[in-house]
């Protein structure tokens, strides 16, 4: 009984991480920018979630569209800004990340204080069948992460924006020769992984304690979920998160959180050894 | 070739940037050792406040600097100690350790305080002990903590294990049932606490049913929460610190668990925890600390009064903050029991057995064991998210920095080679 309702708690933590990762694969898969400010950016969400619902007194859902827009906006100006000069330079955008990272920080200690700050929980109360229990914001949040999954695959499958992305991934010199204004498809893809990130933060902004270094945890299980599941591949990060996250609650029922910790970690590191290119990249030519 | 110079400039601006981040100013700038001082008359008193004003743990530090500051504003209104105005000077350790180093390094070096109020984790504290030996200077050191350490160059004014635990764990048992299961933060503080608090519930008739540790800071509960369901304890153990406390309650309350059946026991659940989580998730939990907000003395009155009317920055008041404002006075009254100017062994003497009448009550510093008697006191979180005290002791009482449950072979008494 205790594997199942692990199994179930898992599912959430998965969603979550799912969500967290997805903002990082669509920047990376793009753009090859790894985004160290990526954690930071999950704390902004929840931050914008805190004065959208708690100071600002409006509902839940306007703190999520909040959180996504205000960090899509970060995104769109890290990249018009900064990313944008340092094209095609991995090393040096890694540094510039981080270094906005640290910036995002400094800021939001200067304005909030370090303080844990409060969100309300959006739905209360919690589903019982047979033992096992799942709270309704969970499922919640499990419904609204598969949404976003099907939305991005959507978006990057079907329509002219997702397939001049798809063009860039493949050709960035010969889509800019025929005319596809790649400067612009960085933009907005930035915009949209950094909006995701945003929308992490607002998930978790009632379940953890909102502070100023929430975001840095995260930033190390994304790239990890990254990883596992596929450096280029959407579907590749979902199923990842659910790998990482069902191990993790799992295990940890059997173990202990500190153990399961260790033995994901060490079954990441032997993932890497053998299939370097992630658990579910399809070789392409 | 080139890659690798590109990951060595890689990796020299990521130093670079994380030793921004760690140090806000000054370079300590290791120049000779203060020499013995030919202070006059009227001169005033040097002493350092070493609390984090940036940084994971600022906003527990905050009100810690606050109740420091408001003490040496007050003693020099009084006219000072013993004639002499105090210069205080504050340093901000970022929450870092290493940073903690070199601030107190500064502060004696340069500063030449006479003695320091300061640190909140046992890390950070740990990082200034060799300077406090070499330097021979005086830390009084106010946060609750693990014990089994005494330093001679350290006044210990918060909480020892048995002081939090030894009168709550057979309260708990008598009152909510005699199976209990451990939560804790993954290192030295709830492991050390735990180690007394397994022993304390076994010879009270109660039975340990589980007992697991998160990693610090760790906000993932789902699984330790299935583990408590299953276990069905009369009630859980909980000594994990920091931002894991609003995570627990959270989940605790999410997953269905309820404080009529199964309440959480907390030695480290303060006000200011209890605000940032919401009085939903607080209410009717446990926590057992030396000092609560809410005390009706006229002493803590007059000091949260007080406190409040000078600090409007949203800061709580805890037991932290009434054992950084005691550590001043403290220090206070053994500088004049020591006579100013004094070395500082003759100023570490005057501590043993200097009493005071705190907002939490007459408490004293130990004779021997550089600890102070605390009252203990334990209290449930009302539905106002308000702490409403249940029980105290009827005066304070003796600091164990290594518990007698624990080391029955000491008796009490500290070992060899106490740090």
């Amino acid at each position: 009984m205790s594997v199942l309702q692990n199994f179930v708690s898992g599912l959430n933590v998965s969603a979550l991480l799912m969500v967290a990762a997805l903002g990082l694969v669509v920047i990376f898969g793009l753009m090859k920018v790894i985004n160290m400010a990526h954690g930071e950016l999950i704390m902004i969400g929840a931050y914008m979630t805190y004065g959208t619902t708690t100071v600002l007194a409006w509902p839940f859902a306007a703190g999520m569209f909040m959180a996504f827009l205000s960090t899509a906006w970060i995104g769109i100006m890290m990249e018009r800004l900064i990313l944008k000069k340092l094209y095609a330079k991995p090393t040096e955008t890694l540094l510039a990340t981080y270094a906005i990272s640290l910036m995002l920080e400094r800021v939001i200690y200067f304005f909030y204080g370090a303080e844990t700050k409060f969100v309300a929980m959006p739905i209360p109360g919690l589903l019982e069948i047979g033992g096992i229990t799942m709270p309704y914001y969970n499922m919640f949040i499990i419904l609204f992460s598969l949404l976003l999954l099907f939305f991005t695959l959507y978006l990057f499958k079907y329509t002219n924006f997702g397939k001049k992305v798809r063009a860039i991934t493949q050709n960035r010199m010969m889509s800019a020769c025929l005319g596809i204004e790649t400067a612009n498809v960085d933009t907005w893809t930035f915009g949209y992984g950094a909006g995701l990130a945003g929308l992490a933060g607002a998930l978790l902004a009632p379940v953890i304690s909102v502070t100023p270094g929430l975001g840095a945890p995260y930033l190390t299980e994304s790239f990890m979920t990254v990883v596992v599941g596929g450096v280029q591949s959407v579907i590749g990060t979902a199923l990842g998160s659910v790998i990482i996250g069902e191990m993790r609650t799992v295990l940890g029922g059997f173990t202990n959180t500190v153990m399961a910790k260790i033995i994901v970690f060490v079954i990441i590191i032997i993932v890497i050894r053998f299939k370097p290119e992630g658990l579910f990249v399809t070789e392409r030519r | 070739m080139k890659k690798s110079k590109r990951v060595l400039a890689l990796l020299a601006l990521l130093v670079m940037l994380a030793s921004l981040t760690a140090c806000g100013s000054s370079a300590a700038n290791s120049g000779p050792a203060s020499g013995g001082s030919g202070k006059t008359e009227g001169e005033k008193i040097k002493i350092g406040i070493l609390f984090s004003s940036s940084g994971t743990t600022a906003g527990v530090e905050q009100a810690m600097i606050n109740a420091s500051k408001m003490a040496f504003d007050e003693i020099n209104a009084q006219g000072g100690i013993a004639g002499h105005q105090v210069e205080y000077i504050h340093e901000d350790y970022a929450s870092d350790p290493a940073t903690a180093t070199k601030k107190i390094q500064k502060l004696i070096q340069q500063d030449e305080v006479l003695a320091t109020v300061g640190c909140y984790t046992s890390a950070s504290r740990q990082a200034t002990l060799p300077t406090l030996l070499e330097e021979n200077s005086l830390l009084v050191y106010p946060t609750y903590t693990e014990g089994e350490e005494v330093h001679p160059n350290v006044i210990y004014i918060g909480a020892m294990p048995n002081q939090q635990a030894t009168d709550y764990i057979p309260w708990l048992i008598e009152n909510e049932g005699k199976t209990a299961f451990l939560v804790g933060s993954d290192y030295v503080f709830p492991k050390t606490c735990n180690k007394q608090a397994k022993i304390l519930i076994e010879k009270f008739g109660g039975q340990v049913v589980g007992e697991e540790y998160a990693p610090l800071g760790s906000s993932d509960f789902a699984a330790i929460v299935t583990k408590i369901k299953q276990a069905k304890p009369d009630f859980i153990y909980s000594d994990l610190v920091g931002d894991s406390i609003v995570a627990f309650y959270k989940e605790y309350k999410q997953q269905g668990l309820k404080p009529e059946d199964c309440p959480i026991a907390s030695i480290a659940t303060d006000e200011m925890i209890n605000k940032a989580m919401g009085n939903e998730y607080a209410a009717g939990h446990y926590t057992s600390m030396n000092y609560f907000e809410t005390l009706e003395t006229p002493e803590n009155k007059a000091f949260v009064d007080a406190y409040y009317a000078k600090f409007k920055d949203g800061s709580t008041i805890t037991t932290l903050t009434e054992a950084a404002y005691d550590s001043c006075y403290f220090l206070k009254a053994a500088i004049e029991k020591a006579g100013y100017p004094c070395s500082t062994e003759d100023l570490i003497a005057a501590f043993a057995g200097l009493e005071m009448d705190a907002p939490q009550g007459k408490i004293k510093v130990d004779e021997e064991n550089h600890c102070t008697w605390l009252y203990s006191r334990f209290a449930k979180c009302n539905a106002d998210g308000i702490f409403a005290v249940i029980y105290e002791s009827e005066s304070a009482i003796r600091p164990e920095p290594w518990p007698q449950v624990v080391y029955p072979e000491l008796g009490g008494k500290l070992p060899a080679k106490p740090y």
